[in-house]
């Protein structure tokens, strides 16, 4: 298989930055960014430091993309940010960062994609939601909600990007150990791991594996789902 | 961006010709300065119309103009700026100004 070009958004630690070295390692060029610097090291990866809720650092992301690839093929839309607290606690400013990071975000790098990967072969985008959907666990009210926009907008995208040829699909994780899990209390942690059918902590290979499969050439009839690991759902 | 209205008109007509190439003959786009593209007297849908914009912005982005045909009235019957050819070359002219 040709090596595609990859877009990822959060590559600086967590799953994202577990997705760069994966699709790296596959002979991908991948592009991530964030907030903070890499610590990938890699010849076919560029980094580019910027807050993905930055409209005008987006558009300069993307008329530079359009320089260097004649095509996109490969969207992953993975930055996000977690508020667990009640809803009566939450400060109104708070609740719209997260619903600009997980939700307009996400739409704003899948709305200039859609114009780089109309030439692709096999054109992916893949959101990265989350368990707290179906579960519906206090405390995760604005978090959840964010991810919920992000799964309809999932589904609805996938309508309007078939006939260019374009998948779109959502995984939702379950737990897995990185930062925006690392201030979760462990018994809450342990309640979701509860309600689950595979009863451990996901690990970032678990979230490759669904999203190799939305990516291979054959899944090409595979669009508008939401895949949630664990059995949840 | 300097680009004249007479080169946007040609990359709008352009991109029209365009789609038609994939449409059946009943429902093929009148290709000329006065034609309709968006509403009813157009048989062009909303996704159709998605990607007759984006091959009109590909086409001026190869002129030399780098815009984003978004717009909240894009599928407005009344106002909106894809209703016809003349309403789309006067709306990207505007943009290509800013």
């Amino acid at each position: 298989m040709a090596a595609r070009h990859v877009l990822i958004t959060g590559t600086s630690r967590g799953i994202g930055e577990s997705l760069a070295e994966h699709y790296l390692a596959a002979g991908d060029h991948v592009v991530g960014c964030g907030r903070s610097p890499s610590s990938l090291s890699h010849e076919n990866y560029t980094h580019c430091a910027l807050d993905v809720t930055d409209a005008g650092a987006v558009d300069r992301l993307f008329r530079d993309l359009k320089k260097r690839f004649k095509t996109l093929d490969v969207l992953i839309n993975n930055a996000g940010i977690a508020s667990m607290n009640a809803v009566a606690l939450t400060p109104v400013e708070v609740a719209r960062r997260v619903m600009e990071t997980n939700f307009i975000a996400a739409f704003n790098f899948t709305r200039e994609s859609i114009r780089m990967m109309r030439r692709s072969p096999a054109a992916r985008i893949v959101n990265i939601s989350t368990v707290a959907v179906p579960l519906r666990l206090e405390g995760e009210a604005v978090y959840a909600a964010s991810k919920s926009a992000l799964e309809t907008f999932t589904r609805i995208a996938a309508k309007e990007v078939a006939p260019f040829g374009i998948t779109c699909n959502a995984v939702g994780p379950c737990p897995i150990r990185t930062k925006l899990t690392a201030g979760v209390p462990d018994k809450k942690i342990q309640t979701i791991i509860d309600a689950q059918a595979v009863r451990r902590w996901a690990v970032p290979a678990d979230v490759v594996n669904v999203i190799d499969f939305f990516l291979r050439p054959e899944s090409s009839m595979v669009t508008g789902q939401v895949v949630y690991l664990g059995g949840v759902g | 961006m300097t680009i004249s209205d007479e080169q946007v008109l040609e990359v709008v007509l352009q991109a029209m010709r365009a789609t038609n190439l994939a449409r059946d003959e009943a429902s093929q786009l009148v290709v000329s300065a006065d034609a309709p593209i968006f509403g009813s007297d157009s048989s062009l849908d909303s996704l159709g119309l998605v990607g007759l914009l984006l091959d009109v912005e590909e086409g001026l982005q190869a002129a030399g103009c780098d815009v984003v045909l978004s717009d909240e009235r894009a599928v407005s019957q009344k106002r909106s700026p894809f209703r016809n050819v003349q309403s789309l070359v006067a709306y990207i002219s505007t943009l290509a100004r800013e």
